[in-house]
């Protein structure tokens, strides 16, 4: 597997495409700073936000169980579980009671941390994915490159191309409306059809036992309304205490994701339809062990808008798929390692620190200050680039001994050509500056 | 242990930080038709929806989920709508079917009152709610396709909104 450096120098290798790709993003960032500029208590709700989700997970155990119990008490099923296994293996249970064979699933990104189409497909279960951009690149063997556009990657002429493969549209048509017209009528029928359907959960009020589920397309609702089995897969962060504290987020999610004013549809789940089967997974994978680390614990505040990504200069130039793991990104980048250390060592380092991502973030994440929080727990785990680390070695020993500073300067100032070399990683696409002749200190003594 | 058990019993009481309360100072000096028309809906009145949708649906509760499939224009009342975001409260009492936002081909809304922002909205939520609601805000939509905005993704390809008095 690629690390995050390898992966984005071939992205960028077409400089041309790279420069498409960030331009798209930041015009959704754009969009994202209009809506958010009309409203002039925009910092007062972002603080709110803040607030009420520093509240509630310090209450996180409460919370979770007067969710449970109103829940229950609703009709809706609860269900615990630990790890993506136990996850995947909860929701395979309900769907092999029911018989399905083929079911809809509208967007969660924690069914993508869990693998959960893989490990169904594995029982003989085919998983539809219903939103499109997801269905694209499910139709593409690809995984998504954007937590809120999955296809944001591809040009018209790749979707064409892809419904021309799978849905027998005409070879060369690139027209939006027209392909997705042609993904409504395929996915209509999986909409009619399908008796179970996954969904995500945008919020889960602890008050009531509902939960919220939003999107533009209306998949969601498509396949939880028509189908006998219900299944919501839920992490345990996304909990907020009341009612009237989804105003607060309703108002922050959307501008900050797509610069909306609210997504189409938000729809509120209270009970079972009648007839029915609701299920609710809760799911924890690492989530505790991040509420129990105070420098990751505003981590889990993150409601999964993606603003974030829309204004790295890293993820704009990199894309998605350079950070090989389902959410990427600079949230991604301080999740990841959470879930697998090794695996995602490389993401906190993709990074140049500049702080944009907290700057928008609607529940105020310091996520560039975990980036850097992560990279020393790397580094003291062993697990930081190689290349760096023995770098930063001998550039810590020359510093701290006054003598071997002053003639590794000297020599340096005379053979200024010695750092122009491929084992230096600073070389790599930078000129490294002309020497001057003197040091500060030789200079000073003679003045 | 259960897995609740084994969740649960990693929460220790972390510092105690106070819930903000409820959200002061927000605007409410916002036009519900002219957000309407930002979300892709539009508005008409009710002689103009006469002469646009002459064979339309009246919300009629022996439909089932199926059958809405082939309604063409299903006309439904709305609770409330939400001046800041064109939304519209909708719940599952005025509705002949969960999905009946959603399936029908073009959805007609009456609504007669209006709230300004969401805070105000949650206040009228207050009271003890439906089985299901939802905020419905314009069209169904997606810009997934290199960001280019088409109405009509899987839920109504259009929405129609009157303003009843």
């Amino acid at each position: 597997m690629s690390s995050h450096a390898e992966a984005s120098e071939k992205f960028i290798a077409d400089a041309e495409r790279t420069d498409w790709h960030d331009e798209t993003l930041w015009f959704v960032r754009e969009k994202r700073d209009k809506a958010s500029k009309v409203l002039p208590e925009w910092e007062a709700l972002r603080e709110h936000a803040s607030q009420i989700k520093d509240h509630t997970l310090a209450n996180l155990g409460s919370y979770l169980q007067a969710f449970e119990a109103k829940a229950q008490a609703n009709g809706i099923h609860v269900h615990w579980a630990a790890d993506a296994a136990e996850h995947n293996a909860i929701v395979h249970q309900i769907i092999a009671k029911e018989g399905s064979k083929v079911l809809v699933k509208s967007k969660s990104m924690l069914t993508e941390e869990c693998h959960l189409n893989d490990y169904l497909a594995n029982k003989g279960i085919e998983v539809i994915d219903t939103d499109l951009g997801e269905r694209i690149v499910q139709f593409r063997n690809e995984a998504p490159s954007h937590i809120v556009l999955p296809a944001i990657h591809l040009k018209r002429e790749d979707v064409g191309e892809t419904f021309h493969q799978h849905l027998g549209t005409p070879k060369g048509n690139k027209d939006p409306q027209f392909l997705t017209e042609a993904a409504r009528q395929h996915l209509r029928g999986h909409f009619l059809a399908s008796e179970v359907a996954i969904t995500g959960v945008n919020f889960a009020i602890a008050e009531t036992g509902e939960f919220v589920v939003c999107t533009n397309e209306g998949n969601a609702d498509m396949g939880a309304h028509l189908a006998k089995v219900h299944i919501a897969c839920m992490g345990i962060e996304k909990i907020i205490p009341k009612r009237e504290d989804l105003a607060v987020f309703l108002r922050l999610l959307a501008r900050s994701a797509t610069g909306q004013l609210i997504t189409t549809y938000s729809s509120h789940f209270h009970k079972p339809r009648e007839g029915q089967e609701m299920h609710i997974v809760l799911l924890d994978n690492g989530r505790t062990r991040q509420l129990a680390d105070p420098k990751y614990k505003n981590s889990l505040k993150c409601i999964r808008c993606a603003a974030c990504f829309n204004t790295c200069p890293v993820y704009r130039r990199s894309g998605g798929h350079s950070y090989h793991q389902p959410v990427a990104g600079p949230i991604g980048s301080i999740l990841a390692p959470n879930i697998d250390k090794k695996a995602n060592a490389d993401l906190p380092f993709a990074s140049t620190l500049c702080g944009s991502c907290s700057n928008v973030c609607p529940v105020k994440i310091n996520i560039h200050e975990q980036l850097w929080f992560w990279r020393q727990d790397l580094m003291a785990a062993g697990l930081a680039p190689v290349g760096k680390t023995i770098g930063m070695k001998l550039m810590a020993f020359t510093l701290a001994h006054p003598a071997i500073y002053r003639i590794g300067g000297s020599l340096l100032r005379r053979f200024s050509g010695m750092l122009n070399t491929r084992l230096n990683p600073w070389y790599k696409q930078r000129e490294m500056p002309v020497a001057p002749k003197k040091s500060f200190q030789e200079w000073y003594k003679k003045r | 242990m259960s897995a609740r058990e084994q969740i649960l019993g990693k929460m220790e009481a972390l510092e105690p930080v106070n819930h903000p309360g409820n959200f002061k100072g927000a605007s409410v000096d916002f036009d519900f038709q002219a957000s309407l028309e930002v979300v892709g809906a539009r508005v008409l009145t009710a002689e103009e929806l006469e002469i646009q949708f002459p064979g339309r649906r009246r919300y009629d509760k022996t439909m089932d989920g199926l059958s809405l499939a082939e309604v063409e224009v299903l006309e439904i009342d709305g609770e409330f709508g939400v001046a800041e975001n064109g939304a519209i409260w909708l719940t599952e009492e005025a509705m002949p079917h969960r999905v009946a936002p959603f399936i029908c081909q073009h959805l007609v809304i009456n609504v007669s009152k209006i709230v300004p922002n969401m805070h105000a909205a949650y206040e009228e939520l207050k009271k003890p709610s439906s089985s299901f609601g939802l905020f419905l805000a314009g069209p169904s939509k997606t810009a997934d396709i290199e960001q280019s905005l088409v109405i009509g993704a899987h839920g109504a390809r259009s929405l129609t909104v009157v303003i009843r008095a």
